[in-house]
């Protein structure tokens, strides 16, 4: 008897692990009871979803990419009959998340947020992707663009970006990057090269411990986007010196742009829009084009946006798909010239 | 006193019916969660967002979403007594002793020590949390990547206490966790490291799938070995509650833990782990029966109990004084807040102080909550283990299968699971402790990166860990666990010798 029960103890367990790796030629799809039905044949009438879908945030939880998915889950079921499922997929710097996306199917229900951020136009020039930042998504629409603001801490002795470039000549100055090579340290980089100073970019894991860093006052200077960074100025621990925009911000109109300051750099920002996988038909990317115009246009969603320090930019597939092509190209310029390799 | 005004009046708002209801079902929500494995607070946070923007009150909101929170931590034991299945980082330490109490017929009493102990560290916490928040977040601003370094290096020192009797099996342990955790992208450079061009291992591998696959797989695979356990895991169950001289063990420990993990919980990232880790080091240091530890001293389940739970009371300082979130649960409360347009931050118990006191005071009220939830279930936990192994093993890898697949979704991780399930079967066979492989497995990363951060911003120059007292004082720590744990080896080999 107990032979006949040490069988089936084993035999048990060895069940039941061969079930959980049973179905291996399943893609990795997120958690939305997503089956893989194929995308609806009728050509004829306007596509719209039939059951939940997933948005991807390639990043880890309270960053300004997961806070922007979050106002637009706020205001989404307003727009859509379906409910929206929000899934924090950080890893790989960014890359894991996208991954998932790129091999997902075309089908509609998973998308990710943050297309257009460094870590699709700038990285995957330093080292080799598992996916294609072009070829392998179809952009859907950009709702957002993350301006580079630089930040001392409240109680640093620089005044201003002059100050600071020039005090880098002498002394060691410290920068907090929230990872390596994304639009951070190439920014920082870039400043650099301009004002001809010296900084050190410190990489974090993440925005959240990089301005965990600034407020604490373990480096000198730090970039980062607003929304991870105002609550901070707001509360008296941040100075902001700089935007690296073309154009002063108009919900900062005290803060001068590099260009002012006499640094030739400029960016726009990091863009944060929709994307899906590439090969999506053209009636689904049009139910989401409009979608998320609706949405951008919600003044709920634009409270919350104000309420995030994220200014509301939408532009629809077409224009967003330019937008990033020419922007890679420009990165691509930008790194040649910085010398920027990943050993 | 502005604080006792502040306090009085959060607790009017929490003990409203609508905060009330919240809280509990945070709890519940938290606690139930904690004893699945797999699904972690952060994850349920996450799935929570959209409904709770329907709630309309901030204050309920963060009521809600931290009773989730700091309830889990109370579940997260149950498991790790009954099954030796830890659900997070700070509960590997709970494993050790408490599933040696659960095969003693002591599961009863080590359940209900942790309920205690957490009560007991929870409602401390949220005491510190009143009284001395602000200087104590200034305090975690200071930690830089040179006093993390310095910390760290201390826990892995700490950790080498884990290795119950042979400390060069500990010390192999220990670096294997090291080396599992170097896999992976490297967050300086972003290379890749020992992927062997496989997707699935670009991050690394995982805590959870780590720990439930040495842990529970591990045992489950070892058990099926032994022909006389298929009838029954425990042969009785003792009683329910601790005994008289059990309790007395544990005061101490508990206080004790409490303080440590609430001072250890404040620093950003660096939390529970530590704490536990600490308290289990420092109750083994100072008890009077050493020996026990690992074998089912009750003091080693009371102390890093309370201090996981004080630690987790105290990552939400840093979130209500500063705006600064410690971890991704509480980022996620951090985000929820903010789109709401209630900004975290300094001014935060100026600006909105009903969030401020209204969560406060409803801490207090969970903390007893989640008390009143959990004692009352240890009599039907413990049912548990009536149940003969040759069903609850194979429930058991069910459930860990389940975790695992749900949270990742990649089938790939399943096999990660096993694989070191398999690790875990020749870890015990050939008598090598497990305690030391996830506790340098969570440190090893953070060793890693404080000390390339910190040389970085010293531009190479070592004196960065010296110059900075924090930094100095820890590194001290270091040194003097080290000599004396030498001295002491050096003195019993000449003991042995001399004999």
């Amino acid at each position: 008897m107990k032979r006949f029960h040490k069988a089936m103890g084993v035999a048990l367990t060895a069940a039941l692990l061969l079930a959980g790796c049973g179905g291996a030629k399943k893609e990795a799809t997120p958690p939305a009871g997503n089956t893989t039905t194929p995308a609806p044949a009728a050509q004829a009438k306007a596509w719209a979803p039939e059951k939940p879908v997933t948005m991807i945030v390639p990043y880890s939880a309270g960053g300004s990419t997961d806070v922007l998915a979050r106002v637009v889950e706020k205001v989404w079921s307003k727009h859509v009959s379906v409910p929206l499922t929000v899934v924090n997929k950080p890893g790989a710097s960014g890359w894991e998340g996208r991954d998932t996306v790129a091999k997902a199917k075309p089908d509609g229900y998973t998308m990710f947020m943050g297309y257009g951020s460094g870590e699709d136009l700038i990285a995957p020039q330093l080292r080799t992707a598992t996916f294609d930042p072009i070829k392998d998504f179809t952009p859907i629409s950009l709702l957002s663009a993350h301006s580079v603001l630089f930040v001392v801490p409240a109680d640093s002795p620089y005044k201003t970006m002059q100050e600071l470039m020039a005090a880098s000549k002498t002394k060691p100055v410290n920068a907090a990057l929230s990872g390596v090579g994304n639009l951070m340290d190439i920014s920082v980089r870039a400043l650099a090269k301009a004002a001809g100073a010296e900084i050190t970019g410190v990489p974090f894991a993440g925005g959240g411990p990089a301005t965990t860093a600034m407020v604490g006052g373990q480096v000198d200077v730090g970039p980062g986007h607003p929304s991870e960074l105002m609550p901070h100025v707001k509360g008296g621990r941040l100075r902001i010196l700089a935007t690296a925009t073309p154009e002063r911000d108009p919900s900062l109109p005290d803060v001068p742009t590099l260009k002012e300051l006499g640094i030739n750099f400029t960016n726009p920002g990091s863009l944060k829009g929709v994307a899906m996988p590439k090969g999506t038909p053209a009636e689904i990317v049009k139910f989401y084009e409009d979608t998320f115009k609706k949405i951008s246009e919600d003044p709920d969603f634009k409270k919350g946006m104000a309420d995030a320090f994220q200014p509301v930019i939408y532009k629809n597939s077409a224009d967003f798909g330019a937008l990033i092509k020419s922007t890679f190209d420009t990165y691509t310029q930008m790194i040649k010239d910085l010398n920027i390799t990943v050993k | 006193m502005e604080i006792f005004q502040g306090l009085i009046d959060g607790f009017g708002i929490a003990l409203g019916a609508n905060n009330l209801l919240f809280a509990f079902l945070g709890a519940l929500l938290g606690t139930a969660i904690g004893v699945l494995p797999g699904l972690g607070p952060a994850g349920t946070i996450s799935l929570l967002l959209p409904v709770v923007y329907q709630m309309g009150s901030s204050t309920t909101t963060v009521i809600f979403l931290a009773g989730i929170y700091y309830g889990s931590m109370y579940g997260g034991s149950t498991t790790s007594i009954l099954l030796n299945l830890p659900g997070e980082a700070a509960s590997v330490i709970t494993t050790l002793d408490g599933y040696q109490m659960a095969q003693k017929g002591r599961a009863g009493a080590a359940l209900s020590i942790a309920a205690i102990g957490s009560f007991i560290a929870g409602t401390i916490g949220v005491i510190g949390l009143t009284f001395i928040a602000p200087p104590l977040a200034e305090f975690a601003l200071s930690f830089g990547p040179p006093e993390y370094f310095s910390l760290t290096l201390v826990g892995l020192v700490l950790a080498v206490f884990l290795s119950g009797s042979s400390v060069s099996k500990g010390l192999l342990t220990l670096a294997l966790g090291m080396i599992l955790a170097s896999v992976g992208l490297d967050p300086i450079t972003g290379k890749l490291r020992f992927t062997f061009a496989s997707v699935g291992l670009q991050s690394g591998f995982d805590f959870t799938t780590l720990a439930m696959g040495i842990f529970g797989l591990g045992e489950i695979f070892y058990n099926l070995e032994q022909s006389d356990v298929m009838g029954t895991v425990t042969t009785k169950i003792g009683r329910l509650f601790p005994t008289a001289s059990e309790w007395v063990q544990s005061r101490w420990a508990i206080l004790r833990g409490s303080i440590m993990g609430f001072v250890v919980g404040i620093l950003p990232g660096g939390g529970g782990v530590l704490g536990s880790l600490a308290s289990y080091a420092v109750e083994q240091k100072l008890s009077k029966h050493p020996e026990e530890f690992g074998k089912g001293a009750i003091a080693g389940v009371a102390g890093p109990e309370s201090a996981n739970n004080a630690a987790s009371t105290a990552s939400f300082i840093p979130l209500l004084t500063l705006g600064i979130p410690s971890n991704s649960s509480i980022a996620m409360i951090f985000a929820a807040l903010l789109i709401q347009g209630v900004t975290p931050g300094p001014f935060l118990i100026v600006e909105h102080p009903e969030v401020f006191w209204g969560v406060t005071a409803s801490m207090y009220i969970g903390n007893v909550m989640l008390l009143i939830l959990n004692l009352p279930l240890v009599g039907l936990w413990v049912q548990l283990l009536k149940v003969p192994f040759n069903i609850l093993g194979p429930v058991v890898v069910l459930l860990t299968v389940i975790g695992v697949y749900s949270t990742s979704n990649d089938v790939f991780q399943v096999f990660v699971l096993i694989f070191f399930g398999v690790v875990g079967y020749f870890m015990r066979k050939f008598r090598f402790e497990p305690g030391p492989l996830p506790m340098a497995f969570v440190l090893a990363p953070m060793i890693e990166n404080s000390v390339r951060q910190s040389l970085l911003m010293s531009r190479g120059s070592l004196g960065i860990f010296v110059e900075r007292p924090i930094s100095a004082v820890l590194l001290g720590v270091f040194a003097i666990m080290v000599i004396s744990q030498l001295v002491k080896a050096l003195r019993s080999r000449k003991r042995s010798a001399a004999i």
